[in-house]
This record gives C-alpha cells, sequence and structure tokens, in this order.
C-alpha cells in the first residue's frame, strides 16, 4: 500500500480564520487577508514592524477539558481541537476514537512559547527556572497530548522539517495502515505563534505575517472520502535557485496526473518575490478554481501544508474534481499531491 | 504491531561518534577500558546549575564541511558535525565514497540545533534594531535546514526525515528506516540521531532534579540519584540483503514503538509500553527473551526509569530474566538524548561483532527491583541477539533487536 491507497475520512482544522474547517473554507473562499495585529515583544521594543495573524479565542465547545491540557500551550490546544473535528467529521464519537489509531505529528517550529518563556527564565537564574515547563518544550509534547487525550498508546511519532513534510507523513501513514500497525491515522500538522517567529519571518520578507492553527487528517484504507492519488516528489533543492529551477518540473510531473476541470491549492503568500516562481509553474493550464490559504490565513509555517490538504479534502468533496496542492517548500524539497473523489 | 515481512536488513556501515572517542575504534577501546567521559561543560554557564559536568565531544579543530562556504560555517550545530562525522564512518564502513543509491536518510533528534535558537533568542532580547545575520540563525535553527548542509556535503536530494520523539528519536529512525525497506518502499536507507548539549537543555533536566548531583550516573544502582548529559551522533547504513553490496556487520531484526501515557516524563511504573515493544519486536525478530544475548538498556539513571525498565524487563522475560546480561553505558558517556538509541544501537552491533558486553558502571550496590545480570565490568560473552530500549518524555517507546552476522 502506498499513499495513493488511502483515504481522507474526516478533517478538522483550526486557523486565524477560527475553530472549524467549514470557518477557515468560508475564509479562503472569500479570499480575503485575516486580519493581523501587531505581535508584541514582552518586556522590550523593536523598531520595524511585525504583525501576526492570531486563532481567534476559542469557543466553549472546542474548549477540551483533560489533566493534560491544564498546563499545554496554544499548539495542543489547537491540535486537540483539529483531531476532534476531523474525528467528528469521519463519524467517530471523540469520546471513544476508534481502536487502532494511530498518530503522526508534523511540525517545523513546534512549543515555542513555553521554550522561549523557559529560556527567558534561564538566562534571568536557571536555579529558579520552571521545571513544570521544560516538558512542555519538548519538540514532541503535543503528539503526546493528543495521544493521552484519546488514549492512544500504539504508534505515535512526530516529524520534523518543511511544512511539506507531511508528505512523507502521509506516506508514512499509509504503510502504516497497510502494515496493519494501526487501522487508521490521525495527521496532524500544528503551530503558534511566538514573536519570535513572527520576527523570524519578517527577516525573510518585511511583509511575510505570521500565523498558527492546526490542520488535522483522518486516514484509512477504507470508508469513503477524497483520495489521495499521487504525490509528487520529494524533488529535492540545495538553493532558493535551484528550487525556482525545479517548480516547472514538479509542476509538468503533476499536470499529467490530472485531466479534466481541478483545483489548484498553492501557496502563495501575495508577496510578488516569493510567489512568482510557484505561479508561473502552475500557469500551464486552465484551473476551475485557485485557492491561496496562506495569503488569507497567513504564514502558520509546519501546519500550512495540512491547511492546504484539509482545504483541498473540502474541495473535493464540493467539487467532485480533482484538487493539485502544491507544496513546494522554502528550503529542502518541493511536493505536489493530487487528490481524487 | 511489527510488519510482518521475511525482508532481511542487513547493515553494512555504521558511525559513531561519542564523549567517549570518534569512531568505532575509539568507543570500543573505552568500553572494554570501563571508562568514563565526564567533565566539566565549558559551553555554556552552569554556575547556576546543580550538575556542572556531562559527557563532552572534542570535535575535531578543523571544519569538517567542506562544501559550506566560510560565512555560513558558524550556522552549523555541534550535533550536525557529530552526525556528519558518523556518516562519513559509515560510509566508509561500507566502502562508499558518497550517498548514491541510498534512498533515504532518516534522522532523530531531540533538540536539534538549539543552539542557534538560543542564540537568535538571545539577540532578539538584546537588539531592538533588525540584526541581518538572525536571518540565519532562523534559517539554520530549523533542523532540515542542517540537514541541508549535509545533503549539500554530498551532492544528494534524496528524502530526509527527521523524526523527534524525546530520547527515543535516534532508536525511532533506525527503526523507521528498517519498516521503509521492510516494507519495499525503500533498499538502502542511512538512519541514526544525534544531539549535541544545549543550555536551554540542560537547564531543563537540572531544574527538573533529574541530573546526578554528583555528575556520576548510576544506572540500577540502589541509591543512584540521576543522569549525566552527554551528546553524539551515530547511524547505520540499512540495506535490503538482496541490493546489499559489501559486508553485513549486522542484522536490523526486529522493530516496535508504543507509547506509555502515563505521565509526560514519568513512565509507568510497571513499564507496560517496554514490555509491550520489547515483546513486539522479539516476536518480529523471532527470537525469545532467552536468545537475546545481551539488553542495552535505556537505563538512565534515575529512580523512576530504572525501577520501570527493570521490572518490565523482569515482566517480559519471565524466567529467563536471570541469565539475560544487561548494561546501560549511559554510565559511561551520559544520557545523549535524541542520538542515545542510535549510539546505544551501534554499540549493540559492536558488541554483536566482538562478541563481548559493555559495562553499567559506577554501581555501588545494585537496586533490588534487579533480577538481570547486571554487566558490572567489560567482560567477553557469546552472543547473537542483542536488543536496546529507549524510552522519551512524551511516552515514546522504542525497542531494537539486532542480529549477529558473520559476513
Amino acid at each position: 500500500m502506498n499513499a495513493r491507497d488511502i483515504c481522507i475520512r474526516g478533517v478538522g482544522a483550526v486557523s486565524s480564520a477560527g475553530w472549524s474547517a467549514a470557518a477557515m473554507h468560508e475564509a479562503v473562499l472569500a479570499g480575503n487577508p485575516m486580519p493581523s495585529r501587531p505581535c508584541a515583544r514582552p518586556g522590550n521594543v523593536r523598531n520595524w514592524p511585525c504583525e501576526s495573524r492570531f486563532a481567534p479565542p476559542a469557543p466553549p465547545e472546542k474548549v477540551a477539558r483533560h489533566p493534560r491540557l491544564r498546563r499545554s500551550s496554544a499548539i495542543t490546544r489547537y491540535s486537540v481541537a483539529a483531531a476532534l473535528e476531523a474525528l467528528t467529521d469521519a463519524g467517530h464519537d471523540p469520546a471513544s476514537p476508534p481502536p487502532g489509531l494511530g498518530i503522526l505529528f508534523v511540525m517545523m517550529n513546534g512549543c515555542v512559547n513555553y521554550t522561549g518563556r523557559f529560556y527567558d527564565e534561564v538566562l534571568q537564574n536557571p536555579a529558579q527556572a520552571s521545571p513544570l515547563i521544560f516538558p512542555e518544550t519538548v519538540f514532541n509534547a503535543p503528539a503526546s497530548h493528543v495521544a493521552s487525550f484519546l488514549g492512544v498508546d500504539g504508534a505515535v511519532s512526530t516529524l520534523l522539517g518543511s511544512p511539506n513534510s507531511i508528505m512523507e507523513a502521509l506516506d508514512t501513514a499509509a504503510f502504516w495502515i497497510g502494515s496493519g500497525i494501526v487501522q487508521e491515522c490521525l495527521l496532524i500538522a500544528a503551530e503558534e505563534c511566538d514573536w519570535l517567529s513572527a520576527e523570524g519571518l519578517t527577516y525573510y520578507h518585511p511583509k511575510l505575517i505570521a500565523s498558527e492553527g492546526a490542520g488535522a487528517l483522518l486516514l484509512s484504507a477504507s470508508g469513503g472520502g477524497p483520495r489521495v492519488r499521487e504525490i509528487i516528489g520529494p524533488l529535492a533543492y540545495l538553493s532558493w535557485q535551484e528550487r525556482c529551477e525545479l517548480l516547472p518540473q514538479l509542476a509538468a510531473q503533476t499536470l499529467a496526473q490530472v485531466q479534466g476541470p481541478a483545483t489548484l491549492i498553492n501557496d502563495r503568500t501575495g508577496i510578488h518575490k516569493l510567489d512568482q516562481a510557484e505561479i508561473a509553474a502552475w500557469s500551464a493550464r486552465p484551473w476551475d478554481a485557485v485557492l491561496s490559504p496562506k495569503y488569507v490565513l497567513g504564514e502558520s509555517m509546519g501546519a500550512s501544508s495540512a491547511l492546504q490538504l484539509v482545504l483541498g479534502t473540502l474541495a473535493v468533496r464540493q467539487t467532485q474534481q480533482p484538487v493539485v496542492i502544491s507544496l513546494p517548500g522554502s528550503n529542502t524539497a518541493a511536493y505536489s499531491c493530487v487528490l481524487t473523489p | 504491531m511489527p510488519f510482518p515481512s521475511s525482508q532481511r536488513i542487513a547493515i553494512t556501515g555504521a558511525g559513531i561518534v561519542s564523549p567517549l572517542g570518534s569512531g568505532w575504534q575509539a568507543n570500543e577501546q573505552s568500553l572494554a577500558a570501563d571508562r568514563t567521559a565526564f567533565k566539566p561543560v565549558e559551553l555554556f554557564d552552569t554556575r547556576e546549575l546543580i550538575a556542572k559536568t556531562a559527557g563532552v565531544v572534542d570535535l575535531p579543530a578543523e571544519s569538517l564541511f567542506r562544501r559550506c562556504p566560510p560565512h555560513k560555517q558558524p550556522f552549523i550545530d555541534r550535533g550536525t558535525h557529530m552526525l556528519l562525522m558518523a556518516i562519513r564512518e559509515a560510509l566508509a564502513q561500507a566502502g562508499r565514497s558518497g550517498l548514491e543509491g541510498i534512498d533515504a536518510i532518516v534522522v532523530g533528534t531531540s533538540a536539534g540545533a538549539m543552539p542557534l535558537g538560543e542564540s537568535y533568542f538571545e539577540h532578539a532580547h538584546h537588539d531592538d534594531a533588525r540584526v541581518p545575520a538572525q536571518l540565519s540563525r532562523a534559517e539554520h535553527y530549523q533542523p532540515q535546514r542542517q540537514m541541508s548542509s549535509i545533503a549539500t556535503e554530498f551532492d544528494w536530494r534524496g528524502p530526509i526525515i527527521i523524526v523527534s520523539n524525546a530520547c527515543a528519536s535516534g532508536a525511532n529512525a533506525i527503526g523507521w528506516a528498517a519498516e521503509m525497506i521492510r516494507s519495499g518502499r525503500a533498499k538502502r536507507v542511512l538512519a541514526g540521531g544525534y544531539d549535541a548539549l544545549a543550555r536551554l537543555v540542560f537547564a531543563g533536566f537540572d531544574t527538573l532534579r533529574a541530573l546526578a548531583p554528583s555528575g556520576i550516573p548510576r544506572p540500577f544502582d540502589a541509591q543512584r540519584d540521576g543522569l549525566a548529559l552527554g551528546e553524539g551522533a551515530a547511524v547505520m547504513l540499512l540495506e535490503a540483503e538482496e541490493v546489499r553490496q559489501s559486508a553485513a556487520l549486522g542484522e536490523v531484526s526486529g522493530y516496535s514503538t508504543a507509547t506509555d501515557l502515563h505521565h509526560l516524563t514519568q513512565p509507568d511504573p510497571a513499564g507496560k509500553a517496554a514490555i509491550r515493544t520489547m515483546t513486539a519486536a522479539c516476536a518480529q525478530a523471532g527470537v525469545s527473551p532467552a536468545q537475546i544475548g545481551y539488553i542495552n538498556s535505556h537505563g538512565t539513571g534515575t529512580p523512576f526509569n530504572d525501577v520501570a525498565e527493570a521490572a518490565a524487563i523482569a515482566a517480559w522475560a519471565g524466567d529467563a530474566v536471570a541469565g539475560i546480561p544487561v548494561s546501560s553505558t549511559k554510565s559511561s558517556m551520559g544520557h545523549l538524548l535524541g542520538g542515545a538509541g542510535a549510539v546505544e544501537a551501534v554499540i549493540c552491533l559492536m558488541a554483536l561483532q566482538g562478541q563481548w558486553l559493555p559495562a553499567s558502571l559506577n554501581v555501588r550496590e545494585v537496586d533490588p527491583a534487579v533480577r538481570f545480570d547486571l554487566v558490572r565490568q567489560f567482560r567477553r560473552a557469546s552472543l547473537d541477539y542483542a536488543l536496546t530500549n529507549s524510552f522519551g518524555f512524551g511516552g515514546t517507546n522504542a525497542t531494537l533487536v539486532l542480529q549477529r552476522r558473520s559476513a
């Protein structure tokens, strides 16, 4: 079994557009960037603008209760909410998740709020740094919390990397399911905003606005739902120049797999310098629709590819047409993915 | 549940960098001499911390990254240097000059390039203006960017998978790679793990009171009082048996992973997840506990870990427990976090090749929970299978079973 044999039974999302996949879908279809606000530096000022598109406060019905979640930071709360929505969307009772469930988690930045806070305490006085915070800084803390919340004691793993490393996770999920290691797999990617990440993005481009959230997909060998028809990549590159040269090749390989009307979900930020190679690469054919979640929601780093996949799933359900997802990455490799009804 | 397959997975190269030394030979000699490698940490300020020593790797002074321009060299993390050294040794052992024909690289790390993140934080805190070097710090803090430096060194463009399951990361990476080959998704995978000492992590374990105040870890000692941190890297070149092009040093014959839901940082006292991974890994390898000739335990030296692991080994092994030699090489080099599982897997491979057992050092009085044969001095032995356990924060447990090969 490979990724092309698995179906996406359920999806969930938390984003700057709200605490559901539907809210994100609606916002991206409308095409207007979500509001941003200054991302403050604690105890200091900066002399250049730096904004973020934060997720709104959680509606009461989305606040999950569990001992592990009392101390957890936003990234875990987003992940749990997205996971529960995906399970519900697939027809499962989130109070009793299906047996044989596995969890694959993808992130790039991880638990940055507690990491920054803990390191600040270490710099001030390490003897008084909080032992309660340190464990929450570890990359796999959110996956552990989600597993604990759902009672998943089997295969649970966290991958780091570019947002598009979720494609490797998809492939692995297919293997886990196909080999019987798990019956179904929750694939989650999440990030949380903090001032350090937001500033970091402005070094890439002053207009790049950080965002946050989580995307979750419940994957299964059967049960209906859009299918992952093709994963193209990785087309690895060692420089931005190589990336620009590879994207037409990625698009050509992908478009050879797609006939008839289709939707493109790209990685466009709205910043010409960052987007031009990708936009040119995918311009070889007409699209029924082109959706740009990053332009609307902001740069949610590790979560962004998962949000594209969630959006793609909803688009397939709505149009019953193929959806191409462009995942050019920024510093290691490019991928694309084709979802079909 | 293990993946059922008859696919044999040969280990044709291995590289190891640890506080005991760089390379197979240096580590073998140190283990044979029951040497420990702890010394004062000078990489960052430890004055306000309880623990002040660790297993520190002495990196060579010259640049290891030949294709990296000089102005980018400071942004390559210590851990990445160690990983490159281990990769070069593994490739040389397999008779390879580069990564041609390798389908994927799978590495585990817990902290990634944390020191670069720390540097980014400190500059952001102190400067209210934009600092150009912050872009390089932000970029190279990302683990995939560090791995891209290694890919550039070999002009390699294959998939790189970075597993981060805390202290089980290295073992998970090797297991992940083995699964890729066992399932037919790959024929040849380079896999391992690494982590370098970082101030945040060191302070974190210190605040948890997990570090031995004396700086001497005593796994399975009745009065053990904590672990010592270390740093290092190890990799293995895994090849499907039918495509291997050089002599097999050993075989990855079993792997399993499970999640302990007891607590974010503390193991279930009965070690239930560990029992499951040891049972499943041995089932995949087709061996019984009595056939395991050596266990390289997770054995951190913390009160909770060691008693839970001892209970798990006893429950898993049953009547065979007294005859199973067990040690913790963390007693000599410290806990290498994301690198631990890979380094300890390579030590198992060395033990299988050399037919010896490394020791659990510094033990004064054996903990009453220990029912296995605790190896307290280096000794010669006859063994065909070795098992290594790795348990991480967050509850990830992983077990690898390695098999001796003579050709």
